[in-house]
């Protein structure tokens, strides 16, 4: 199909990051940031996380592993002494096990926005002077305020990802990359429900490293609370 | 204008008036017919609504001294002409700017943006520049040549010479300068004395004319009185940007990087409150003030009706030198920290944190809440033997767990996937308000059947659930 040369004009067209052919992904205007997952990358418009755009990540619950897939993105900009922000975390994060990851905690700013993350992001957005924006907007942030965040993002360097409920997959929304997270067999299941580019045809299976070991599962220890009263101070090994 | 520019925030129409005369009126009293020189009565009857304030020579000098404050933004050679007038010696700062129009654009449009009008002139010499300044010329002119041709066209009428030397030349039939410099010198000198005309030669730079600079201050702390009380914080800005204004030509003359200072607003109960506005990293900026201010502003609640402002410098540190990029390279945006700082004006203090490290091998202990810190801070990690791997969240509270069959249950019943880990800690802090006291857990890393990693533990009450692999 790519045996008639292209006249100049449209080659100038399809060279635009905004402009893509339906039978491929779309490059990007921006150097995008390796997920550091091989099978994600080849799938992702550009090959790896969009910066200055909108990612939105629906997660079918929590504790799937979603925010290890993101580690590596996130260590590699913070090596690079970019500065990251968590806006409205939903739990506490633990210093040890980000410092662990590799993430430098002294440019990882904790944002408790309450009710104003939608307007956090927004302004941290066009500071231009953040590498990587996670944010946990409100259940009903509206399409409108999703949209202002994605006029912020554009033209950025930054990564900008949008936590949301897998129930927000039908809703429509301003961003260009929108993925699904559930629980796969020994990994996590990604599937991309939106990107520049042909659609998706099936759910990744990427192996994520998780902490314990599978197989103890097997000779796990049978523990009781009635044990646990008896022998208080022992450890149960 | 000075007289009622000096006067921020008042409502129209206004008048200052001095001994029972009304001296200048605002644009509305001046359209009612409000004039120079009027009884007070008579600009009462004409226009009943008028607001009179009495004029204050201190107040306008101090009103001076702020804009000469601020023109340290463009040069750090600043003179007061008072009774209105500032001089600004631009030479040494074209190149900066980018030449002189620009200059006298920049000024201009920083007069306008704190509501003062000016009438300017650039010439080489200061007496010339004031003078056709005054006339309203609003030209710059490069050379002598020039200013000398330009001041010969001025009418006699210059508002420093005694009032019978601009009647006696009038009775000579002189009507501009250029009339005076045809006629010999020294019969003019003993005519209208000696200085007139030695003033003539000081403007056409035929006489040396030494300015006496202005000196910024040692410490800044400025005050500014309102005309009418103020009740809404929002309405405070207008007040607050020239005080900011001041402020940072004040810092970019002295040539240092402000990190506090505190805005006081006295009420009309004459009780305060003070404003501590706090950077977090020195900075020069009047936007980044301005900005800071607003986000201030929204959140203040005022107890009273505010009637003066007052902006004093808490923190300043020295302005090391950096060099300017070479072409435009600076990222769009206002960064990082200024971002932050604001988010942080909005949101309350402690909603704007990093976190640390500490060495407690209690989980909930182990994260350390601290400010951002401009350059980064240390980044120490505890010295501890490794540890298995934590999870990335915790619950702010642990979550008790039902058991069934010896297992707990978290959305179904979890399966453990590692041995057991004992925490026993923290003994010392047993009993002690905010302590997490005397820890004695075995902490699992479990999986339930939907996929969830999870971080439980068995205490002697049962089991909890405390963190996420996320």
């Amino acid at each position: 199909m790519s045996a008639m040369p292209l006249p100049d004009a449209l080659a100038d067209v399809l060279a635009r990051g905004d402009v893509w052919r339906g039978d491929t992904l779309a490059s990007l205007p921006d150097r995008a940031l390796p997920s550091g997952h091989r099978e994600l990358d080849d799938e992702l418009p550009g090959g790896g996380w969009p910066r200055g755009a909108l990612t939105e990540i629906l997660a079918e619950r929590s504790g799937l592993g979603e925010m290890t897939l993101l580690l590596p993105a996130l260590a590699r900009l913070s090596a690079e002494g970019g500065w990251l922000a968590l806006v409205a975390p939903p739990w506490l994060p633990h210093a040890p096990a980000w410092a662990a990851a590799g993430l430098a905690l002294e440019r990882l700013v904790i944002i408790r926005a309450g009710r104003q993350a939608a307007w956090c992001c927004e302004q941290l957005l066009s500071s231009g002077g953040f590498a990587g924006v996670l944010a946990w907007p409100e259940a009903g942030i509206g399409a409108q305020a999703l949209r202002r965040l994605q006029v912020a993002a554009e033209g950025r360097s930054t990564f900008t990802c949008l936590w949301r409920p897998l129930a927000q997959a039908s809703a429509p929304s301003p961003a260009p990359l929108r993925l699904a997270l559930t629980a796969g067999e020994g990994g996590l299941s990604v599937s991309i429900l939106k990107r520049r580019g042909r659609p998706a045809a099936q759910p990744l299976n990427l192996s994520i490293t998780r902490p314990g070991r599978l197989s103890r599962a097997l000779a796990g220890p049978s523990l009781s609370l009635a044990a646990a009263r008896s022998a208080a101070p022992a450890a149960v090994a | 204008m000075l007289p009622l520019e000096a006067l921020p925030l008042r409502q129209s129409p206004s008048a200052v008036v001095t001994r029972g005369r009304v001296l200048v009126g605002d644009r509305l009293a001046v359209e009612a017919g409000v004039g120079s020189g009027q009884k007070l009565s008579t600009a009462l009857g004409l226009l009943p609504g008028l607001a009179v304030f009495e004029r204050d020579i201190e107040r306008e000098r101090r009103a001076l001294e702020n804009l000469a404050c601020w023109a340290g933004h463009f040069t750090p050679t600043v003179s007061l002409a008072p009774p209105a007038g500032l001089l600004l010696e631009i030479g040494g700062c074209l190149r900066l700017f980018g030449g002189a129009p620009a200059i006298v654009k920049a000024v201009l449009a920083g007069c306008a943006e704190q509501c003062y009008s000016t009438t300017w002139a650039a010439a080489p010499t200061a007496l010339g520049a004031g003078w056709l300044a005054q006339a309203g010329a609003g030209s710059i002119h490069h050379d002598m040549a020039g200013l000398q041709a330009a001041l010969a066209d001025l009418p006699c009428a210059i508002p420093g010479w005694p009032r019978e030397v601009e009647s006696r030349l009038a009775s000579f039939g002189l009507t501009s300068l250029g009339d005076l410099l045809a006629l010999p010198a020294a019969g003019l000198r003993q005519r209208i004395g000696n200085g007139p005309v030695n003033d003539l030669l000081r403007a056409r730079g035929e006489l040396p004319d030494p300015q006496q600079p202005y000196v910024f201050p040692e410490t800044f702390a400025i005050a500014l009185e309102l005309p009418a009380r103020v009740e809404h914080a929002e309405a405070l800005a207008f007040a607050g940007q020239r005080l900011f204004a001041a402020l940072a030509g004040w810092l970019h003359g002295r040539q240092l990087l402000l990190r506090a200072c505190s805005l006081q607003l006295t009420h009309d109960d004459a009780s305060l409150t003070t404003l501590s506005l706090r950077f977090a990293e020195p900075a020069a900026d009047e936007g980044r003030f301005m900005r800071l201010l607003r986000e201030h502003l929204a959140r203040l609640k005022l107890a009273a009706p505010v009637e003066a402002l007052r902006l004093q410098a808490d923190e300043l540190e020295n302005k090391s030198g950096a060099s300017a990029h070479l072409f435009d390279q600076a990222p769009a945006g206002e960064g990082a920290l200024a971002c932050l700082e604001r988010l942080r004006a909005r949101l309350g203090e402690g909603a704007v944190q990093c976190m640390a490290e500490k060495p407690d091998y209690r989980p909930e202990c182990a994260t350390l809440s601290q400010e951002v810190a401009p350059d980064g801070g240390l980044s120490t990690r505890p010295d501890m033997a490794a540890l298995p791997r934590r999870p990335l969240w915790l619950l702010p509270v642990p979550q008790a767990l039902a058991e069934r069959a010896g297992r707990p249950q978290w959305h179904g019943p979890l399966q453990f996937l590692s041995r057991a880990e004992r925490l026993e800690s923290g003994w010392w802090d047993e009993g002690e308000q905010g302590g997490a006291g005397d820890v004695q857990r075995d902490y699992f890393v479990a999986r339930n059947p939907q996929g969830q990693w999870a971080w439980v533990f068995r205490a002697t009450d049962g089991w909890y659930l405390h963190g996420l692999f996320a």
